[in-house]
């Protein structure tokens, strides 16, 4: 659930339940109210009454009149107390309204006057809204509230996470896509909203932090690199000279055979290292069209006659294909995968080498992995302890097919496939 | 020579000398410029990377004095920039660290012949004559017939007469990337074979002497 539905969902419920309990609320106020507001009409329309009776009391057939004005007025009842007393009280009574078919409250004051030394009942009553009415009228309104409200604060609620969440939004769309070893930084919009702004702040540095420890780290293997290669070349120099001294024993020049075959596959090592960190560090930009029959070609012709050494059999099925990338980068790919098929296969085995509409499949026999496809590819992975073999050589397929965008897929079907699509 | 690693300077100095050449060395940019200016050199050996400069700016600068001497630039950084740069500014060739000595003594060698001998593109060894420019070999005035691996291996053993080459330099020289996966070295041994017997086939003595199980020595 998103937070500002979270939030909606608290706001409506509260709305909701204070409008339901406004109406009862309303509904007693309201008559209340009325009630109140009629009873001081009634209370002045009583005096008045007797007041304005004041003015009738030298006539003599005031009883008479009075008996008249009872049975002609609706409103107003006046009769002989028979000797009951009323205290003057109000009350809320209903009558049957003959003309709407149906009882109806009214309000009533009621009071035993003296009316020249007799003693009468004065009644006066005044229509009151109809309790169905009332609370038909306020439901109606609340009802109406509730509809306006909630639907206000939808689209209120929309058209915020449209615009404050945007930025936010923004933010962990580029945290999604962020990628250290490609992307530059973030660079988060300023919101002007404190959370937000400070959220940004915070991804931010970090991101930049995280990238500078990574490009410390790249950097301090390609110089790491860089510096051996000086001392290694000066190992193999000495070792050169060694050789040509004249009183070498047999025992010698086979530890010097051996120390030059540590050094070898020192800076064969090293080399691919810094190949490593040099692709990382995108130094192979140059992108050109590539034929890649014209590469494998070239590539299998020198190949060729090493394979032939374990009657490793290479088949090549060429096909036309141009992809536009850089050229040493494709070399290099090419190069390592079929060094992979002919290093990792048997004695009589097959490489086999098609180019197909936009794809290259390598394949080869051998043994089927005791390491998991993923592991393959990481550095120094390594299913044997194959001295010839730095175990980067696929890390560095895998890096090229990254760098370059090109996908690359292994299955094992009764042979290693490797699938380069451009 | 201009390298400022001086144990690594000194084993290539070492190792050319044995092939009569004259090596000055130079340690720093300032010593390398003042050598350049008063001496001609067949061939520069030089390091981009110097303590007090770049090497680049002296083959720059070497240029721009008009001097023909050739130069191999010699780099631990192996970087395409660096390498287009220096080819750019007029280096013959480029060799990057680590390298086998037998091989940065083929560059030279191929360098010097090129400055030195223009028009006389023959080197010989004895018997054997080797034309560099239509990469044809002759025995006693017979030509023989060679592939362009053997062509390659007698000349850099040529190059490096009288020297022990190791399987490894040769591996290297002649298959560049692919010597990786010549582990067990039979592809060499074929070719140092066929190259031997096309040689003696031909009326050449035997020169080609197997050092142990060490390498080669192309010798009188």
């Amino acid at each position: 659930m998103r937070l500002l539905q979270l939030s909606l969902r608290s706001l409506l419920l509260y709305a909701l339940v204070l409008v339901i309990l406004s109406i009862p609320v309303s509904f007693f106020s309201i008559s209340e109210i009325l009630n109140e507001e009629t009873d001081e009409t009634l209370d002045l329309q009583s005096s008045q009454f007797l007041s304005h009776l004041g003015n009738f009391t030298y006539l003599d057939d005031l009883e008479t009149d009075l008996e008249v004005l009872d049975h002609l007025s609706n409103n107003i009842h006046i009769y002989p107390s028979k000797g009951r007393h009323v205290p003057r009280h109000f009350e809320t009574i209903s009558v049957f309204d003959s003309a709407e078919q149906e009882y109806r409250p009214f309000r009533q004051i009621s009071s035993s006057v003296t009316i020249k030394g007799k003693p009468y009942i004065l009644s006066i009553r005044m229509s009151l809204v109809d309790n169905d009415r009332l609370v038909l009228a306020i439901s109606l309104v609340q009802t109406l509230l509730i509809v306006l409200l909630v639907a206000g604060l939808l689209f209120i609620n929309r058209s915020l996470s449209r615009k404050i969440w945007k930025p936010f939004y923004s933010t962990i769309n580029q945290l999604k896509a962020y990628e250290l070893d490609k992307n530059k930084a973030i660079e988060p919009e300023v919101t002007h909203i404190v959370e937000f702004d400070d959220l940004n702040k915070t991804v931010s540095a970090l991101t930049d932090r995280n990238r500078k420890v990574f490009l410390q780290q790249k950097e301090f293997i390609e110089n790491a690199s860089h510096e051996l290669q000086t001392p290694l070349a000066i190992f193999q120099g000495k070792l050169d000279l060694l050789m040509q001294s004249p009183t070498l024993s047999e025992a010698d020049a086979g530890i010097i055979m051996e120390l030059e075959a540590a050094s070898r596959r020192m800076s064969r090592l090293n080399k691919n290292l810094l190949l490593l960190s040099k692709i990382d560090n995108e130094q192979f930009l140059e992108k050109e069209e590539v034929e890649v029959g014209v590469v494998l070609g070239e590539l299998l012709v020198n190949l060729q006659p090493v394979a032939q050494l374990d009657h490793i059999e290479i088949t090549y099925h060429a096909h036309a294909l141009n992809v536009h990338c850089s050229k040493p980068l494709l070399e290099i790919l090419l190069t390592n995968l079929i060094h992979n098929a002919i290093r990792h296969n048997t004695a009589g085995g097959k490489v086999d080498v098609t180019i197909e509409e936009r794809a290259l499949c390598i394949s080869n026999s051998g043994p089927p992995l005791q390491m998991s496809t993923e592991k393959m590819f990481e550095r120094f992975s390594k299913e044997t302890a194959n001295a010839q073999s730095t175990g980067l050589g696929l890390a560095i397929v895998k890096k090229i097919c990254d760098t370059c965008h090109f996908e690359l897929t292994y299955r094992y079907d009764y042979g290693h496939h490797f699938v380069v699509r451009f | 020579m201009i390298e400022d690693e001086k144990e690594l300077v000194k084993g290539m100095a070492q190792y050319l000398r044995q092939e009569s050449y004259v090596c000055e060395i130079a340690y720093t940019a300032s010593e390398a410029r003042e050598k350049i200016m008063l001496f001609d050199y067949d061939c520069i050996l030089l390091d981009i990377s110097l303590p007090d400069g770049n090497g680049l700016q002296i083959l720059y600068e070497l240029k721009r004095m008009g001097k023909a001497d050739g130069v191999i630039i010699i780099t631990a950084k192996n970087s395409l920039d660096d390498r287009v740069t220096g080819l750019n500014l007029g280096a013959d060739d480029y060799l990057s660290k680590p390298f086998y000595l037998p091989e940065l003594s083929a560059r030279v060698a191929a360098v010097i012949r090129r400055k030195r001998f223009e028009g006389n593109t023959k080197l010989s060894f004895k018997e054997i004559t080797i034309d560099l420019l239509g990469k044809t070999v002759l025995v006693h005035g017979g030509h023989v017939e060679l592939t362009r691996k053997e062509y390659n291996l007698l000349l850099f053993l040529v190059s490096n007469k009288n020297r022990v080459v190791s399987k490894n330099a040769i591996a290297e020289h002649l298959s560049g990337d692919d010597a990786e996966l010549l582990d067990k070295f039979d592809f060499i041994y074929s070719h140092i074979k066929n190259l031997k017997k096309k040689l003696t086939e031909a009326g050449a003595e035997d020169y080609l002497k197997t050092i142990y199980g060490l390498g080669y020595k192309f010798a009188a």
